[in-house]
């Protein structure tokens, strides 16, 4: 079952084992008091190992394993954590990574031993550190723990630049205002400040006191393994753990690591000189100090102690002599495990059947494979108000590879957020609305996609605000300049209709529609505001101010009765209107002028109308399509998926199929050269020798003859051709004066072709006769070696 | 086509015809009828046909400011005038008249097209201000000569031609002249231009049009570098330090000086005037330097002073349209209620906080441009103050420059005088080694004579100094207190304007209220 490496030593492990015994000694003889290191323990095979030939650097095809945040949480998700039985012993055994990963369960060791590997492969400056740890870190108990999902993001503090000041700024206006007043409120207001965040950093402390885990009998003995991360390869800035359980990454100056027993990785071993009394606190992760830590192979390079300036040219002096003591030095010998593997369906699946909870403070994050939930559901996440986890107050889903684009949905308060990612039809990038009415004409707001510069929409819409009576739409970039739309809606009149059909639109009352400044146009002509008071026939129109001025014009219209109907034109009369006009000097716009705008903006007052019973039209569409969608719930699957991608799939197994028929065909073919002059002799089961001698006897006769006939085929043919020619030619000369022009011509050409054929006779003759004695001796060779007569040559 | 003079009675362009064709082409209906009782402004018309109407001259369009496109084809013109008040004008269609000269375009800088088809045209020309023209049409002329066509390379927007029935169309070589020099262009005569055309047309004239376009080239970059000198000729008066970076001042003491001139012709005088002028010069370069610096902190104070105005008047622009939209905010919800109730009572008392409302609002705008321009006279002050400072430091600075030229030019008259002395000295015992010109040795005949005039050239030499100086004071003067004025006059206007518009504004509330509900 196991290697041969997992059931021997080799000489060089004894002799490492035969040095680490010694070390242990040593150890054991120095520090009396201290607990036995975790040095050599039993593999799978029950052979004592060397821990640092149980690691084995690998770096893994997988694109997240190459950073230290996507190794430890692989490790976590894939293993299934076994503590320490006691927990304040060490183990005895330590199984091999690939058995490990086989059985996906292990404890903290065979955690750390795994993640080790990786993150060496992956190039960090890695090492497994057993210890001790708190009660919760050694059951991975996250449940005191917010989520890391939760925590609240940092926020970087941007400081607003402050102006500079100016030479010539204005004054600001006298402050009349009594001062003192001023300074009592604000003293007022401090203290009232002070009052509240006392109560509430009282109240804080209680709850952290009530949230504090009950005291632990075995508090700084339970053993735990973790993972050293320190600082200087791959762009590490400090040391830091990883907790091997959850994946998370810790300060070393965590107060939940107690203790440090030894640190080792596939170099060397180290054990702790340190005081631990503070935790890890302040110790140093500098393992070049051998005041702090004491080394188990001097010859490895890691551990190569730094000579000061002043002594090295004593080193010089005796350059030879150091060189052979360097190779004096033992050096660690190859890992013995198998290398680590993971397929890449075992990746994908990574927890054990693809599903995983882990239970947080107020929370519960479940995790699920890709594509293995037919809505493509990968994490949920259920947020709780009590720890008791009762009461649920939002739930947090994520998707992976929907065709619907949807990345996430959230559930609170009611409301359901739904995100999705760029690239469904109308380029609906968040759709929130409320879980008990999802229908249309509800409250809900839709966001779509938009870009600074290039629309993804035509109409440019980007936000769509709605309830029951209001909706709202905002716009960027368009070519009129509209930024918002503003409905407002009456109640339906109630009518008798049949229930089947849908009842009449809402009623329209208002439509506002604002606009940003069109430099093209001069501000008192430039719309900024419009508003379609559709029930009162009126229509408001403002102006954008002028640039110096504070107050901007407005022209108001009351429309007559009817007046969008097609045909008969509109009959004008001077009250139709009022206007303000910010300059009083400028001449009043003429009647001609404004009848014109008027007509204008009864249309305009149609398309608006248009543009929101389509929108309407349009809401309902998209709440159709995510209804079908939600139903459907499709997955979408990469081309490049061989695995998942049917289509794919069957194409190649029909590849495949066609390729294997083509091989079968093929063999079927082949004739076997033997068969007519086994045939001659009754196809007998056994060959006796005197059978097999004329057996190729006449195959090689056979073959002769052939060869012969062919020669004289090809001997007659040429021959046939020359005389001919010859013939002609002779012919020819004897006529040749009586020849038209045609005739001669016909003669030149076959002249030409004779001898181009006769040519080929040639050659193919020659090369025939060359060939022959290869062909001959082929055969013979063939004859040889055919499994049916080989017994007898 | 063109006609006879006898036949047809010729026309002119009066107000009757004017008023018919705008009315007639005007709007219709209902708008029409609109249009006819308030009467239709000649200045708001945009487009107006007068065609087959026999016009012999154009005149009486100098109202039509906007209009935009003009017809008068198919009369008797002879003469493009008339129409430099129609500077809006995009297209003019002038085809079938009597024309026999491209003339009086220069105002028509919006001309995008323009049609003189079926005149008497023989050059193109008098077309240089008409850079937008898109479309030309001057087909049945007489023009002969294939130059012409270069004429219209000037034109980068010239995308369609018409030149048929011109004698030069008959020339063979016509159609790819036209093609090859004008490489915009994508109609000619009612055709679309093809490739193969404009490649035959390429490779036939690549290299005249080569040279042609070098020599363009060259041009186009003179010009731009003559532009680049005015402008910075231009920078050097505002600094008052013209041509102080260059002999010129040197030269013109010169200049004006006869005396001096001959007597630089003096042996041993060359040396000395050339360590004059290089002092002389050096010290102008430092009064070009020193004002061109202190132009520069002008400009960059000029420049805060009118952000930080600029920032005190958005700012306060801003608080008045925040009280404004507050009010009107209030308005609107005012008249709907009032609109819903009938209660005398209750409308009434509405209408009394409606003025109130109003009062307030006039009261708080008004105090916010109170303030305003309190504080804008402040920092007119301080700018004003710094200015006249910083004006009369580099007068100062100048004048004190300016004294070492006076110092730098007596004493060079001074060695003149001693070096004319031992010349004379020499003359008059005939000791002299070289010949002097004749018109020096004149000078030399007696002490008096050459005294007097190394005197002369002095003054002169001093003139020109003093000028040079005086002219650096007063303009630096009149430039200081022109700007101020403008500055006070331009805040008094800005300060009347929103008074103004306060005022007007609010007239109209109150006038609102009473006109929406009083009986």
């Amino acid at each position: 079952e196991y290697p041969e490496s997992y059931k021997d030593n080799t000489n060089k492990e004894k002799l490492i084992l035969a040095y680490v015994e010694n070390y242990r000694r040593q150890y054991v003889h120095l520090f009396r008091d201290r607990k036995p290191l975790f040095l050599n323990p039993l593999n799978e095979c029950g052979i004592e190992k060397f821990v640092c030939t149980t690691l084995r650097p690998t770096l893994l095809s997988y694109k997240a394993l190459y950073h230290w945040q996507g190794c430890a949480e692989f490790v976590a998700d894939y293993l299934t954590m076994k503590q320490l039985e006691p927990p304040q012993e060490l183990p005895m055994c330590l199984f091999s990574p690939s058995t490990i990963l086989k059985r996906q369960l292990g404890n903290c060791f065979d955690f750390s031993n795994i993640l080790c590997s990786l993150l060496l492969g992956a190039g960090y400056d890695a090492y497994v550190v057993s210890g001790y740890a708190t009660k919760e870190i050694c059951l991975a108990d996250e449940s005191r723990q917010i989520c890391p999902l939760l925590q609240p993001k940092k926020e970087v503090l941007k400081e607003a630049e402050k102006p500079e000041p100016r030479k010539y700024t204005v004054k600001p206006p006298r402050d009349l205002r009594s001062k003192f007043i001023i300074k009592m409120e604000a003293r007022r207001k401090k203290e009232a400040e002070e009052e509240e965040k006392k109560k509430q950093q009282e109240e804080e402390e209680r709850i952290a006191e009530l949230e504090k885990p009950p005291p632990d009998a075995l508090y700084g003995l339970r053993i735990h393994a973790w993972v050293l991360v320190r600082g200087g390869k791959r762009e590490v800035p400090e040391d830091f753990f990883i907790e091997p359980f959850t994946g998370q990454s810790y300060p070393p100056s965590s107060p939940s690591f107690l203790g440090i027993e030894s640190v080792w990785n596939s170099t060397n071993y180290w054990a702790n000189m340190q005081n631990c009394a503070s935790g890890c606190k302040d110790m140093s992760f500098d393992l070049m100090d051998t005041e702090k830590w004491e080394y188990m192979l001097a010859g490895s390079d890691q551990t190569q102690i730094e000579i000061p300036d002043a002594e090295e040219e004593l080193y010089d002096l005796d350059d030879d002599e150091k060189e052979n003591e360097d190779e004096k030095h033992l050096d660690m010998p190859a890992t013995w495990v198998l290398p680590i593997c993971v397929t890449k369906n075992q990746y994908e699946m990574r927890c054990p059947q693809g599903k995983k909870t882990t239970l947080y403070k107020k929370a519960k994050l479940e995790k699920y494979a890709n594509y293995l939930l037919k809505d493509g559901l990968v994490t949920r996440l259920s947020v709780y108000d009590n720890n008791e986890l009762t009461d649920l107050k939002r739930v947090q889903e994520s998707f992976e590879n929907r065709e619907d684009k949807l990345t996430t949905r959230v559930h609170q308060g009611g409301l359901i957020t739904e995100d999705f990612v760029e690239g469904r039809p109308r380029s609906l990038q968040q759709h929130v609305y409320k879980a008990s009415n999802p229908g249309p004409e509800a409250e809900r707001t839709m966001t779509f996609f938009h870009k600074a510069r290039n629309k993804l929409r035509v109409d440019g819409l980007c936000k769509r605000e709605e309830t029951p009576t209001e909706m709202t739409e905002h716009f960027v970039n368009r070519d009129d300049f509209l930024f918002l739309r503003h409905v407002l809606f009456g109640k339906r009149q109630k009518k008798v209709a049949p229930a089947t059909a849908e009842g009449p639109p809402r009623p329209i009352l208002k439509i506002t529609e604002k606009f940003h400044r069109n430099d093209a146009l001069s501000a008192s002509k430039d719309v900024e505001e419009q508003i379609f008071i559709i029930h009162e026939d009126k229509i408001q129109i403002t102006y954008h101010r002028e640039d110096p001025n504070i107050t901007a014009s407005t022209r108001d219209f009351y429309k007559p009765p009817n007046a969008e109907e097609k045909g008969g034109s509109l009959q004008w009369s001077n009250d139709m209107t009022n206007t303000f006009q910010v300059n009083p000097h400028g001449s009043p716009a003429k009647n001609l002028a404004i009848y014109e705008n008027l007509l204008q903006l009864i249309q305009t007052e149609q398309k608006s109308i248009q543009a929101v019973r389509s929108s309407e039209e349009e809401v309902k569409e998209i709440l159709m399509d995510r209804q079908k969608e939600e139903l459907a719930s499709e997955l979408a699957i990469s081309v490049y998926d061989t695995e998942r991608n049917e289509k794919a799939k069957k194409h190649r197994k029909e590849l495949e199929r066609l390729a294997m028929e083509e091989k079968l065909r093929r063999q079927e073919m082949e004739m076997d050269y033997l068969a007519p002059f086994l045939a001659q002799i009754g196809n007998p089961d056994k060959i006796s020798k005197t059978q097999a001698f004329k057996l190729k006897e006449d195959c090689l006769a056979d073959l002769k003859q052939r060869l012969i006939d062919k020669a004289n085929l090809i001997q007659l043919r040429f021959e046939k051709e020359t005389s001919e020619l010859h013939k002609r030619q002779q012919d020819y000369q004897q006529k040749q004066v009586a020849m038209t022009k045609e005739d001669e011509e016909q003669y030149f050409n076959y002249c030409s072709e004779a001898m181009f054929r006769i040519h080929i006779l040639e050659l193919r003759l020659n090369r025939h006769k060359q060939m022959a004695p290869h062909k001959y001796m082929q055969l013979e060779q063939k004859l040889r070696q055919d499994p049916r007569l080989s017994v007898y040559f | 086509m063109s006609r006879l003079y006898d036949t047809v009675e010729p026309s002119v362009i009066d107000d009757e015809m004017l008023r018919k064709a705008v009315e007639e082409q005007g709007p219709k209906e209902e708008a029409g009828k609109i249009a006819k009782q308030e009467g239709v402004d000649y200045c708001d018309v945009l487009s107006l046909r007068l065609d087959f109407r026999n016009i012999l001259k154009v005149d009486n369009l100098w109202q039509f400011t906007k209009l935009t496109k003009l017809q008068m084809d198919n009369n008797i013109i002879e003469k493009i005038e008339g129409m430099d008040a129609l500077v809006n004008l995009r297209w003019l269609d002038m085809s079938f008249n009597n024309i026999e000269m491209i003339e009086g375009l220069d105002k028509l800088t919006k001309l995008e097209d323009l049609t003189l088809f079926n005149n008497r045209i023989t050059r193109l020309e008098n077309m240089d201000s008409l850079p937008n023209l898109h479309v030309l049409s001057v087909g049945n002329n007489k023009i002969d000569q294939l130059d012409n066509l270069i004429y219209l390379r000037r034109f980068p927007n010239l995308r369609t031609l018409n030149l048929t029935g011109n004698p030069v169309c008959d020339d063979q070589g016509y159609k790819l002249f036209a093609v090859a020099y004008l490489s915009h262009l994508v109609y000619l005569d009612f055709r679309l231009i093809d490739e193969d055309t404009r490649q035959k047309a390429h490779s036939l004239y690549e290299n005249k049009l080569g040279e042609l376009m070098h020599n363009e080239k060259q041009a186009e970059v003179a010009i731009e570098a003559e532009k680049k000198a005015a402008q910075e000729l231009l920078k050097h008066k505002d600094a008052y330090v013209e041509h102080l970076n260059s002999p010129v001042l040197f030269e013109s003491m010169y200049k004006e000086d006869p005396e001096g001139m001959k007597l630089s012709m003096l042996p041993g005088l060359q040396d000395m005037l050339k360590d004059f002028q290089d002092k002389f010069v050096e010290v102008c370069m430092k009064i070009f330097e020193f004002g061109m610096k202190e132009y520069e902190k002008r400009c960059k104070e000029m420049r805060e002073f009118n952000t930080c105005i600029q920032d005190a008047e958005a700012a306060n622009k801003r608080q008045a349209v925040a009280v404004i939209d507050a009010f009107e905010e209030y308005k609107k919800k005012l008249f709907a209620e009032l609109l819903v109730t009938s209660d005398a009572e209750i409308q009434e008392r509405k209408m009394n906080e409606y003025h109130e409302g109003v009062n307030e609002t006039w009261d708080k705008i008004m105090g916010l441009e109170m303030q305003l321009v309190d504080q804008l006279e402040e920092t007119i002050k301080d700018f004003e103050r710094n200015m006249t400072d910083l004006m009369s430091q580099l007068v100062e600075y100048i004048q004190g420059l300016i004294t070492q030229v006076r110092d730098l030019e007596n004493s060079h008259n001074e060695k003149l005088l001693e070096m004319c002395m031992t010349v004379l000295e020499k003359v008059v015992k005939n000791e002299m080694d070289e010949e002097l010109p004749d018109d020096l040795r004149m000078l030399f005949v007696d002490k008096d004579t050459i005294v007097n005039a190394i005197g002369a050239s002095h003054d002169v030499h001093l003139m020109k100094i003093d000028n040079r100086e005086d002219e650096i004071v007063t303009r630096s003067g009149a430039w200081l207190s022109g700007h101020m004025q403008k500055i006070h006059a331009d805040e008094c206007a800005r300060n009347r304007a929103r008074v103004v518009e306060i005022t007007n504004y609010i007239d109209h509330l109150r006038d609102e209220i009473d006109t929406q509900f009083m009986p």
